[in-house]
């Protein structure tokens, strides 16, 4: 029965972010404005940096589309869960849920999944606004290798999500966890250059983060239409980090929530 | 005789957060206040108990206790026969809870879609949820205001829409943190009648209420535990606790300022509970914190 709860959680946040219907259309707006910067900064930087982004199929335009796309889903995870909790307690439902007898991450967990939905749409969009209006080629792409990396890279994201969400719980605001990969994922992660542009020993750093992998498979994957076999490396780490980060993170937010239960903070925002 | 809540010594201390000051001056130190202290309580089914007391007396720690919303520093308490430390899963099934705060609700979604959203967390789905939803609807009497949104009920019927959440889940036990908290006199006595008749008379459920109207924990309650400070000072029902003094035409205010040596005054909670806190700690430097109990915030 958890799709049908998770269905009205859905269902509650779509109600909620279409009640205030200028925000909504004005989100859906802008989406296109961070593509367009990037299209003509490409258009600027032309063939130059061939060299670093031959591995992707050597346009950067294609290559930072991609990244800007899916590194959402970092984003979305280090910030879903904890906003969804900071949410829910500032608008005071978080108490009216926590004694029903849908446990604490049933809740937490189905709260962010409007967010992940509305990145996916996201995604969708820039990808879609890429290939039949900008010229990206994607022609070869591997879907099925793409999802097996997106699947991965939500579940990695989103257990780094459920670490940052457990300090929330303790620590209300200043959550060191989304800092740290708020600020290094896009300068060591591949975002907006290779990390060969890096030097060595930065790119050290690179190969410590997830979306070093996530984006570099899912880049292979759909410019290059790299086969299961061939994407292996990214995903045997992407595939270590769930192994890793999952129960991490369950059992962070274990001690988080009980933590605040003793402190009688659970409420507090 | 069946027990439907029991309480064994059940106390709770929060640990004081410490100011910057005092974090470096005395880093090892731990300052706590008992907010509430070996509580000891057996209620019965179908039972109408209330706990009275002033503001910050403990009343609505006791209540989020029972709830498992925290967890006790020690002693054990029993909801349904179920343990609230180790099955909260199970207590919450069995329980329903009914706050005061407007604010728990969804303002932008309409009575029934708050309804429906809260009915998928006690597991009712589609037709079920749809059923009991509308069932709810009928008794507070809302369902022509059913789907208006929240925002635009008045006080009265978000408290009937409180009470509907509450009673989703077909509860054995059900909570009540000051129900008629902010409401006119009209409509506070109208869900007096309401709670009394139709939840405990006709449904039968076991009802936990707290409150600090005296005349609200008269008229409504079989029992009433008198609290302060953390302490149960006295349990029993207002004729009896009444009729225990030497006093004729004694009333509760009576009966409180017996068991508590002081005057029952309704308190205004503090507007921001980190000033009382801060104001606290000030006195803790003072030496007159430490190992005490301070009435007057509620947590």
């Amino acid at each position: 029965m958890i799709y049908k709860k998770a269905f009205s959680f859905i269902k509650r946040d779509l109600i909620l972010a279409t009640s205030y219907k200028f925000e909504f259309f004005l989100r859906l707006f802008f989406m296109f404005f961070s593509i367009l910067t990037f299209y003509f900064v490409a258009k600027l930087i032309g063939g130059a940096g061939v060299q670093y982004l031959e591995p992707y199929g050597g346009d950067y335009f294609s290559f930072v589309l991609i990244g800007i796309a899916f590194s959402g889903y970092l984003m979305t995870a280090l910030r879903g869960f904890s906003e969804s909790i900071r949410g829910e307690q500032m608008m005071g439902t978080l108490e009216a849920m926590l004694v029903t007898p849908t446990n604490t991450s049933t809740i937490i967990t189905l709260s962010s999944l409007w967010s992940f939905i509305f990145t996916s749409f996201r995604v969708l969009v820039y990808l879609l606004i890429g290939v039949f209006l900008l010229g990206v080629d994607m022609s070869d792409a591997n879907l099925f290798a793409a999802m097996v990396i997106l699947i991965l890279t939500i579940i990695c994201f989103s257990s780094i999500g459920i670490i940052s969400a457990s300090f929330i719980m303790i620590l209300k605001r200043g959550d060191p966890i989304n800092m740290l990969f708020m600020s290094t994922s896009e300068l060591f992660g591949g975002v907006f250059f290779p990390i060969a542009v890096l030097p060595g020993w930065l790119q050290t750093v690179s190969h410590i983060l997830p979306i070093t992998y996530s984006l570099s498979g899912m880049r292979h994957a759909l410019l290059q239409g790299y086969s299961l076999h061939a994407l292996a490396p990214d995903i045997i780490a992407l595939a270590v980090f769930s192994v890793v980060l999952v129960p991490l993170g369950l059992l962070a937010f274990k001690y988080g929530v009980k933590k605040a239960k003793v402190d009688g903070t659970l409420i507090q925002y | 005789m069946e027990y439907f809540i029991e309480t064994y010594d059940l106390t709770k201390k929060f640990t004081l957060q410490k100011g910057f000051t005092d974090f470096l001056m005395h880093p090892f130190r731990k300052d706590e206040i008992t907010a509430v202290e070996k509580v000891n309580i057996k209620i019965g089914k179908g039972e109408l108990f209330g706990i009275l007391g002033p503001n910050g007396a403990g009343k609505t720690t006791l209540i989020k206790l029972l709830c498992t919303l925290i967890l006790p520093t020690e002693g054990t308490a029993y909801v349904n026969g179920y343990n609230i430390a180790e099955n909260s899963g199970k207590v919450r099934e069995s329980t329903g809870f009914i706050t005061a705060d407007e604010r728990s609700f969804y303002w932008r979604l309409t009575g029934r879609q708050n309804l429906k959203f809260f009915a998928s967390l006690h597991n009712f789905y589609s037709h079920d949820a749809q059923k009991r939803v509308d069932e709810l609807l009928n008794i507070v009497g809302l369902k022509n205001r059913a789907d208006d949104r929240f925002l635009s009920y008045s006080a009265g019927m978000k408290q009937r829409m409180a009470i509907a959440r509450g009673l989703l889940n077909d509860p054995e036990v059900v909570f009540m943190d000051e129900p008629t908290k902010g409401l006119d006199p009209g409509a506070a006595q109208n869900l007096r009648e309401f709670i009394k008749e139709r939840i405990v008379k006709e449904q039968g459920k076991t009802v936990f209420l707290s409150t600090h109207h005296l005349g609200e924990a008269e008229q409504l309650c079989d029992r009433i535990a008198i609290i302060d400070e953390g302490e149960i000072r006295v349990i029993g029902s207002p004729e009896e606790l009444k009729s225990e003094l030497d006093k004729p035409n004694s009333t509760l205010d009576d009966v409180f300022i017996h068991y508590t040596g002081k005057e029952f005054k309704e308190e205004v909670a503090p507007k921001h509970p980190y000033s009382e806190r801060r104001r606290m700690m000030r006195e803790g430097r003072r030496g007159m914190m430490r190992g005490g109990r301070i009435g007057g915030i509620r947590f």
